[in-house]
């Protein structure tokens, strides 16, 4: 879950209880170095047993991703970082050389390394090279709740994948979560569907349980789609000889 | 209508000014369009979309809850000096007016930023007049390092600089530079500024972009509502935006939206804006740059501005003093730039914030981007 878009603290605390959330992402530029009242690592203390992943929201290039990730190990004492460098601050879309660039420094220096970065499978195996723990790439823009705008993509980066696979950033409804999670994908990370719902809690609650069906419908395994047109009368392989069946 | 022989191509609102006699289906074409321009902007801000208000402001709610969230950003003014040579005809700081004139010198700036801190802001806004021999760019530059050093997010409203005085601000800590055109009708700019520096038209339109050139990461812009016709100057300020956008990726926008408030020299409004007609600004704009940070500032008055907050408006400042000294102390030697709306105390301003469901984030930045190897440019 993503903790920067909620009305207080309360509501961000109960919905990712109600998520049953395991890593919770931080930006780094929310959190102060003098604990205070609005500071978001006081509120974030009180969900045990969930793993605090500080993010470099607001980096604009692999220098200043490094630079926040460092900082984020020391305030928060997590060796994992969601690198995030979008330098066009109106859509926010990752930069691809960027974030492979601060991926591979901060995993060769012992980082968990989560990149949020476009579905590209390319880029993906790239990284993955690299040393990350995971991938995330973008369902679509962030903010647009325009879902799995990326599905193909994200098929093709699934089919290659050895490590996990997040979809991070445009998901709008528990049902797109189910469907990331019916393809394949690991897991997803949401903060806008949940925070500027109606009822956070209760949306947190129904993504809990649209992830668990869609995982769950992921393991059943599908069954296969389509089917085609229906058989025709006489069937189209019926000059196939049966000699030496 | 007016001849705008020193209006540059890129900004000339006029194919869109047309919109401004849109029809109710105008009007709705707009509102469900997927790629709103100065078309519809123009068409939202026309006579005939008075009667979509409560649309308007749906829509600008849900587009801000869904790029901001339940959240609104905070900053604080302050007011380093009032020494300017402009005859800027709408303030009270312009160089004709009889009121006590001072600067913050260094410690005292020291003061009031160690009193904005207190209250517990963490982005602060330094604000002056234009150039002078009292408080020009290498003061500026010294009061951008004191409040670097405590403030994670310094801006910077003053006179328009060179690329090369941007950098150095931008190497200082500031990460921010706002420069209003005030009007960009050129015939009303020329006719408001009647003397000084600020006349020269080209100078301050250019300055956004030389500030983004020099590696300053957000520019806020805006108009001086009040001066000119509010349609026109709508449209140029987002055609504005957009060239910006276009020449500058890696740079932030906000945009603001100031109304001629009372000051000394009793100026008044010639195309006053009313409330309502700010409201459907505000919207307008949201609906056709849904990822700009919109700022409102203390000038109005208190229950407008609680409306406001989240309605498209996702930056505030609160508890605002807008003369020189008015923080740190009790009784401050000048008058203010303008008259302020609304007084409320930052706690009470934050406790209306939480009642209507949005968090006041005071921290939205972190200094540590700032000092990264290579600074500037990515
Ligand atoms: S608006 Fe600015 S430049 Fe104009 S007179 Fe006032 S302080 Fe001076």
């Amino acid at each position: 879950m993503g903790t920067g878009k909620f009305q207080d603290a309360e509501t961000m605390v109960g919905a990712v209880r109600a998520s049953g959330a395991q890593i919770v992402t931080v930006a780094l530029r929310r959190v102060g170095r003098n604990p205070r009242e609005d500071d978001m690592l006081g509120s974030l203390g009180e969900l045990k047993g969930i793993t605090l992943m500080p993010n470099t929201s607001g980096a604009r290039n692999a220098s200043e991703a490094i630079r926040a990730a460092r900082l984020g190990r020391e305030l928060c004492g997590s060796p994992f970082v969601k690198v995030e460098i979008h330098p066009n601050p109106h859509h926010l879309m990752p930069d691809p050389i960027e974030t492979f660039e601060a991926a591979t420094v901060l995993a060769a220096e012992g980082f968990v390394v989560m990149p949020y970065m476009p579905a590209d499978p390319v880029l993906a195996k790239r990284l993955e090279d690299v040393g990350c723990a995971s991938l995330m790439p973008l369902g679509s823009a962030i903010g647009s709740g325009r879902g799995l705008a990326t599905a193909e993509m994200l098929r093709l980066i699934l089919r290659d994948a050895r490590i996990p696979v997040i979809v991070d950033a445009g998901l709008r409804s528990p049902s797109e979560a189910a469907a990331a999670l019916e393809m394949g994908c690991d897991a997803v990370l949401v903060n806008s569907a949940v925070a500027a719902s109606g009822d956070p809690i209760a949306m947190a609650a129904a993504f809990a349980r649209a992830v668990g069906a869609g995982r769950d419908a992921h393991r059943a395994g599908l069954m296969p789609q389509g089917g085609g047109a229906a058989l025709a009368t006489s069937p189209l392989t019926a000059f196939l000889s049966v000699e030496g069946a | 209508m007016t001849a705008q022989p020193r209006m540059p191509a890129w900004l000339d609102p006029s194919p869109w000014l047309d919109g401004r006699g849109a029809t109710p289906a105008d009007v709705e074409r707009a509102l469900g369009c997927d790629a709103p321009g100065p078309r519809e902007l123009a068409a939202l801000l026309s006579p005939a979309a008075r009667p979509f208000m409560e649309e308007m402001a749906q829509r600008a709610r849900a587009l801000t809850q869904r790029h901001f969230g339940r959240t609104i950003s905070m900053y604080a003014p302050l007011y380093l000096a009032n020494f300017c040579t402009n005859g800027c005809a709408y303030c009270g700081f312009a160089s004709d007016r009889v009121q006590p004139r001072r600067r913050l010198e260094p410690p005292e700036v020291e003061e009031e930023l160690a009193a904005l801190k207190e209250t517990g802001f963490e982005e602060v806004l330094l604000l002056t007049g234009e150039r002078t021999p009292h408080a020009g760019f290498d003061y500026l530059l010294e009061c951008v390092s004191l409040a670097a050093r405590m403030f994670h997010a310094v801006g910077v409203e003053a006179f328009p600089m060179t690329t090369r005085e941007y950098a150095l601000l931008a190497e200082a800590g500031c990460s921010g530079v706002t420069l209003y055109q005030e009007t960009y009708d050129p015939r009303q700019y020329d006719r408001l500024h009647r003397w000084g520096p600020k006349k020269d038209y080209l100078d301050r339109l250019d300055g956004p972009a030389r500030a983004m050139e020099a590696g300053i990461r957000t520019v806020g812009l805006g108009v001086l509502l009040g001066l000119s016709d509010p349609v026109f100057d709508a449209v140029c300020l987002l055609r504005h935006a957009a060239h910006l956008q276009r020449d500058h990726w890696k740079s932030g926008i906000t945009l603001s939206f100031p109304r001629l408030r009372p000051q000394s020299g009793n100026f008044s409004a010639t195309f006053p804006v009313d409330e309502a007609g700010l409201a459907r600004l505000v919207f307008a704009v949201r609906i056709v740059l849904p990822d700009v940070p919109l700022l409102l500032s203390t000038r109005e008055r208190p229950e407008f501005r609680d409306g406001m907050a989240g309605l498209g408006i996702s930056k505030m400042s609160a508890g605002s003093r807008t003369s020189v000294g008015g923080y740190g102390e009790a009784d401050p030697a000048t008058e203010g730039q303008f008259e302020v709306g609304d007084k409320r105390s930052v706690p009470d301003f934050c406790a209306m914030l939480r009642n209507r469901g949005l968090e006041p984030v005071f921290k939205n930045w972190d200094s540590v981007f700032r000092d990264a190897a290579g600074a500037g440019h990515g």
